[in-house]
């Protein structure tokens, strides 16, 4: 498969002076969880209240001004914030799960079960990575678990593909054939052999994942498929307020700013896991 | 025969079979997972207008919703089979001709942005291995680190604000330019780092070696012996990067007031009307899987370690 292909094989590439930048990266992350967590603390207004002063300036009374509807920007950013991660998070998790799972159930169970599964890996790939998501948005009916289910089922190929490729490198490992002549069973094996020694490859690749769902959420959210309007998600929250670009742009910059600099640093994460994960994996192989 | 052919032409069977099966789970999806809907383009058109219910009975006869399920799959089969790809209940257009009409934007913004993307995409880590400053390898990692984690459509709104509100130097609505250069931007990133990082690792292979142990130039080791070899892997990626294109062309498409097939699904999306959606799953679903056949057949002839698989 080409992705198993390009993501086992690839290596980190060694960047000169991206230490500062990492160790902000984390810093943005850390400071993104404070904010999730403490928004009721931190925030100045209730974030579904009504008022009747529209596309406010930032100023007197509203940190970050007011969008369309009279809402506070500022509050309605930091509970965003918390959904925003806790959605993006939510998918990948549910497509870590799924993945994984389905992909080393269908490996023990043998060829054809591989076969079909990944045929349907292939299929998800197919399509338009959005197209499944809106597929599964409008099939089912429009809410925070479909969003999160969709998401989690058209990410889950990623997380198949490693699995796939890892467990053929251990199935080549001494212990699973010691596992084999103990009598240990090829389900058996998958889960209580193999799965804990792929687990650093798993979360590896939710840190990959993790940035990219958060990002989908907001693309769904902006194309109106996704959570309802009221809630106030960083994509939810630009596109309501995208249509008053000229009365209220800061509406619109403050939630894209928040969205790109954390999808960002998380990404800067995800890199540093991968590349600290590399270590061990390389001396691995032959 | 000689077995090298066979093993190739096996391959390719192999690939073709692979690729018909997908072809007809798309099909099945296409149809099934947007009957899962509830309500159907009869009862959005009733929300919205004023159809009567014996009015809506009948336009549900004439449609042929109030079929069971099996016989509409069995009628809508046959009828995609002859190529037929049906009505739009809410454009009262034949979808053909929706189709024709939103294609050539979608195309155009696509293409190009792939066409441009490619050619930045290969440039750019190509000239990092000729001339391994930091500058530029910082270039490419900042294209990958770009296309991973700035949203596309964010960065549409951010040139709709600057670019036309406040600084008016274009239209807010059915701008192609800023667009095509956005995804193009995307697909570089992508392209670009798996090149780069395939590139990396062929410059620590034997062969590498061994062609610079001949005294050969770092430019004729890196265009010779590298590149290629990296390409006909990055070949893989066209399939996927098709997709990307589309998906990022959705979005383009709203941001921008392009008139698409973005911008047609979601109308299709929210109006409930099954066929539209459905052929245009099918027909990208389709393109893609052409795409990586195709590839994956150039990529067996190009390389003959592939044909074992």
């Amino acid at each position: 498969m080409t992705l198993a292909t390009a993501t086992g094989r690839s290596r980190r590439i060694a960047l000169p002076g991206l230490g500062p930048l990492t160790a902000a990266a984390f810093a943005i992350v850390a400071v993104a969880l404070l904010v999730a967590l403490a928004a009721p603390l931190l925030a100045t207004h209730d974030p579904y209240a009504f008022t009747a002063d529209l596309n406010q300036p930032p100023g007197e009374g509203h940190l970050l001004g007011t969008d369309d509807q009279g809402q506070d920007v500022y509050s309605r950013l930091l509970y965003g914030t918390g959904l925003s991660l806790a959605f993006g998070a939510g998918a990948a998790l549910l497509a870590l799960a799924i993945g994984a799972l389905a992909a080393l159930l269908a490996l023990a169970a043998g060829r054809p079960a591989e076969w079909a599964l990944f045929g349907f890996v292939d299929l998800i790939r197919a399509l338009p990575g959005i197209l499944f998501a809106l597929a599964c948005v409008v099939a089912f009916e429009p809410g925070i678990a479909t969003v999160v289910i969709a998401l989690g089922i058209s990410f889950s190929p990623h997380f198949a593909l490693i699995t796939r490729a890892t467990y053929l490198h251990q199935m080549a490992q001494p212990y699973t054939a010691a596992a084999r002549v103990l009598g240990a069973g090829r389900l058996r094996i998958a889960l209580v052999h193999v799965l804990p020694n792929i687990a650093g490859a798993l979360i590896t690749q939710f840190a990959i994942v993790l940035p990219r769902c958060i990002v989908s959420e907001s693309v769904l959210s902006f194309l109106g498929l996704g959570v309802s309007p009221e809630t106030p998600t960083w994509g939810r929250m630009i596109a309501s307020a995208t249509p008053y670009l000229e009365e209220a742009p800061h509406a619109v910059l403050a939630p894209i700013l928040a969205l790109s600099l954390v999808t960002f640093a998380l990404a800067i994460v995800g890199n540093a896991v991968r590349r600290r994960s590399e270590l061990p994996l390389s001396r691995d192989l032959p | 025969m000689n077995a090298h052919t066979r093993r190739l032409l096996l391959g390719i069977a192999a690939d073709l079979v692979r690729s018909l099966a997908v072809a007809a789970g798309i099909v099945v999806f296409s149809f099934f997972v947007l009957r899962m809907i509830p309500g159907d383009v009869v009862d959005i058109r009733g929300i919205e207008g004023s159809l009567t219910y014996s009015q809506q009975t009948a336009m549900r006869a004439e449609l042929g919703l109030d079929k069971p399920w099996i016989t509409q799959f069995g009628e809508w089969l046959t009828m995609i089979a002859s190529g037929d790809l049906g009505t739009s209940a809410r454009f009262a257009k034949p979808i053909a001709d929706l189709l024709a009409a939103v294609i050539p934007t979608t195309l155009t913004l696509g293409l190009s942005a792939l066409l441009i993307g490619t050619l930045l995409g290969v440039l750019l880590p190509t000239l990092a291995m000729l001339w391994p400053r930091r500058l530029l390898v910082a270039l490419v990692e900042a294209t990958t680190i770009w296309s991973i984690t700035v949203p596309t459509f964010s960065i549409g709104i951010l040139c709709v604000l600057v670019l036309a509100v406040w600084l008016g130097l274009i239209p807010a609505i059915g701008n192609l330019v800023v667009p095509i250069l956005i995804l193009a931007l995307d697909t570089a990133g992508t392209l670009a780092k798996i090149l780069y990082e395939d590139m990396k690792d062929i410059e620590r292979t034997e062969y590498v070696r061994a062609a610079r142990a001949k005294g050969l130039s770092r430019a004729r080791i890196v265009l010779r012996h590298i590149l290629p070899n990296a390409l006909t892997a990055a070949v893989a990626l066209i399939g996927l990067l098709l997709a990307g294109a589309f998906t990022g062309a959705i979005t383009m498409e709203v941001v921008f007031g392009l008139p698409g097939l973005g911008t047609l699904t979601l109308q299709a999306i929210k109006g409930r009307d099954y066929a539209v959606v459905q052929a245009v799953i099918i027909w990208l679903g389709f393109a893609v899987i052409i795409a990586n056949l195709v590839t994956d057949v150039i990529r067996k002839i190009i390389d003959p370690r592939l044909r074992s698989a």
